[in-house]
């Protein structure tokens, strides 16, 4: 039974830092206390832990862009963050889980702003039939969480940029996102910020456990490169007030892991793309098996009157990292005619 | 809910069967149940050790990301490979549907028969 109430608000706006804090509250909740973790992701798209990154994400785009791309450990489909989204997390042993009593509290913050929202059958919360939250689940070693999205102002132009189909023929295992018509809470009340939410948000958890809690401050982690962020003093509602000390969590390991090639690329989900293109001379489809983030074979057909030039990009491609830099490097070592080199570059790109 | 008479039971709602020095993990139907409709399932790979009471793998259904808890100590001879394209056997047919054959089992979870996993399932329930 939840017998206490914490709020974590997080201070910077990196999603390795915030998905590692997530980790972190996880592995710190006690028997009977339920955390609310509020936080918010600069310019990212978060995939599930079972997703293909290129199958769901133009990763080169985003990248050039200067977003993020990070991988969370709960399962779905792929969303993107911008500081106009805010993310939720209930945190608790897996006892005290209770889905129904967890999606109330966001009805009731919810209603309490005047915003019509209804559950849908997909973990999802629309209004007026269109989604403006996404959740997800994960659970480990008797502990559980359930976190999701809240669109209040989401730049819905990069939503639809970052998360288009790839334009590579791809076969992939793992999960595959369900695209919804999404909306964003500022059409229904346009006066709405993410402070109002949060703070929504608390009053209804408050109202909804009815139970004493604390504010955790987790804007002085030991975080590396954490924006400032001005903290809300806590709501009236949750009393006692108790702090845990932020020296608590020592990040330092899960913002590695969750910033790290392997945990984004590194996957064993092996899949085969192809992506082809013709020019002046030649048409050319190249097909690669991908397997843990690198090239494990290449493929080349082509009909260029350059009989080498097959074997030769075959070569430099097989066990190439599959990743921007190092593709361009690998088919800059072979020394082909620049034109060239750079159309077989962009035909690369359009796969990333 | 079915529970097979003749196999053993972790709490975490793994069941296994040990023949001739192999032990076969799968997941029982009360946790089929409760995952709700799986979609992808991560597997270890032959050679691969595993340890009693620790996580071998995960299923993403459609409810959570859930860990596959490991019954036994020991080293994975064969994974069901058959469950990457089709995790959904998990759920149509939890004892069918094995997940791992461990040999070289060293150690073993507190491992329930059939009447006490009926009992601690009635108790979760």
């Amino acid at each position: 039974m939840i017998e206490r109430l914490l709020v974590c608000r997080s201070g910077g706006y990196s999603p390795y830092e915030n998905l590692a804090l997530e980790e972190a509250l996880l592995n710190r909740v006690g028997k009977g206390e339920m955390i609310l973790y509020l936080w918010q992701n600069e310019r990212t798209v978060v995939i599930g832990k079972n997703q293909n990154p290129w199958k769901e994400c133009r990763t080169a785009l985003l990248s050039e862009e200067g977003g993020h791309l990070a991988r969370r450990l709960s399962g779905g489909g792929a969303v993107f963050h911008d500081l106009g989204n805010l993310n939720f997390t209930f945190l608790m042993s897996a006892e005290d889980y209770d889905l129904p009593r967890q999606l109330t509290v966001l009805e009731k913050a919810c209603q309490s702003l005047g915003i019509p929202a209804q559950r849908s059958g997909r973990n999802d919360l629309l209004a007026e039939g269109r989604k403006f939250s996404g959740n997800a689940f994960y659970s480990h070693a008797g502990k559980s969480y359930h976190h999701g999205t809240l669109m209040v102002d989401v730049d819905m132009e990069n939503v639809q940029r970052y998360l288009s189909p790839s334009k590579a023929k791809l076969a992939a295992k793992g999960v595959d996102s369900v695209r919804s018509r999404v909306v964003n809470l500022k059409e229904f009340v346009p006066e709405l910020t993410i402070e109002r939410l949060s703070e929504a948000l608390i009053a209804a958890l408050a109202e909804v456990y009815a139970v004493g809690g604390g504010v955790l401050d987790a804007s002085n982690l030991s975080m590396t490169g954490t924006h400032g962020l001005s903290r809300t003093p806590a709501p009236t509602q949750i009393h006692p007030l108790r702090t845990l000390s932020p020296d608590e969590f020592d990040l330092h390991d899960l913002v590695a892991k969750y910033a790290s090639d392997a945990w984004l690329y590194g996957l064993k989900l092996p899949f085969t793309l192809s992506v082809e293109d013709r020019f002046p001379w030649g048409g050319v489809e190249l097909q690669l098996d991908v397997n843990e983030g690198v090239v494990r074979t290449a493929k080349v057909y082509t009909d260029a009157m350059d009989d080498t030039l097959a074997p030769r990009v075959e070569a430099v491609l097989s066990g190439c990292a599959f990743r921007g830099e190092a593709l361009k490097s690998a088919l800059a070592g072979i020394c082909l005619p620049a034109e060239q080199e750079g159309q077989l570059v962009s035909l690369l790109e359009t796969a990333l | 809910m079915t529970i097979i008479p003749d196999l053993k039971y972790a709490k975490s709602h793994e069941w296994v069967k040990e023949e001739g020095g192999i032990a076969t993990v799968g997941i029982t139907d009360f946790a089929q149940d409760a995952l709700g409709d799986v979609v992808f399932i991560n597997l270890p790979e032959a050679g691969d050790e595993v340890v009693a009471g620790e996580s071998f793998g995960d299923v993403e259904s459609v409810k959570a990301v859930s860990d596959l808890v490991s019954p036994v100590s020991g080293i994975v001879k064969a994974v069901n490979e058959e469950l990457i394209d089709a995790p959904e056997m998990l759920n149509s047919d939890p004892y069918g549907a094995w997940i791992i054959k461990v040999e070289q089992v060293t150690d073993r979870e507190e491992l329930l028969d059939a009447d006490d996993y009926e009992a601690l399932c009635a108790e979760e329930g």
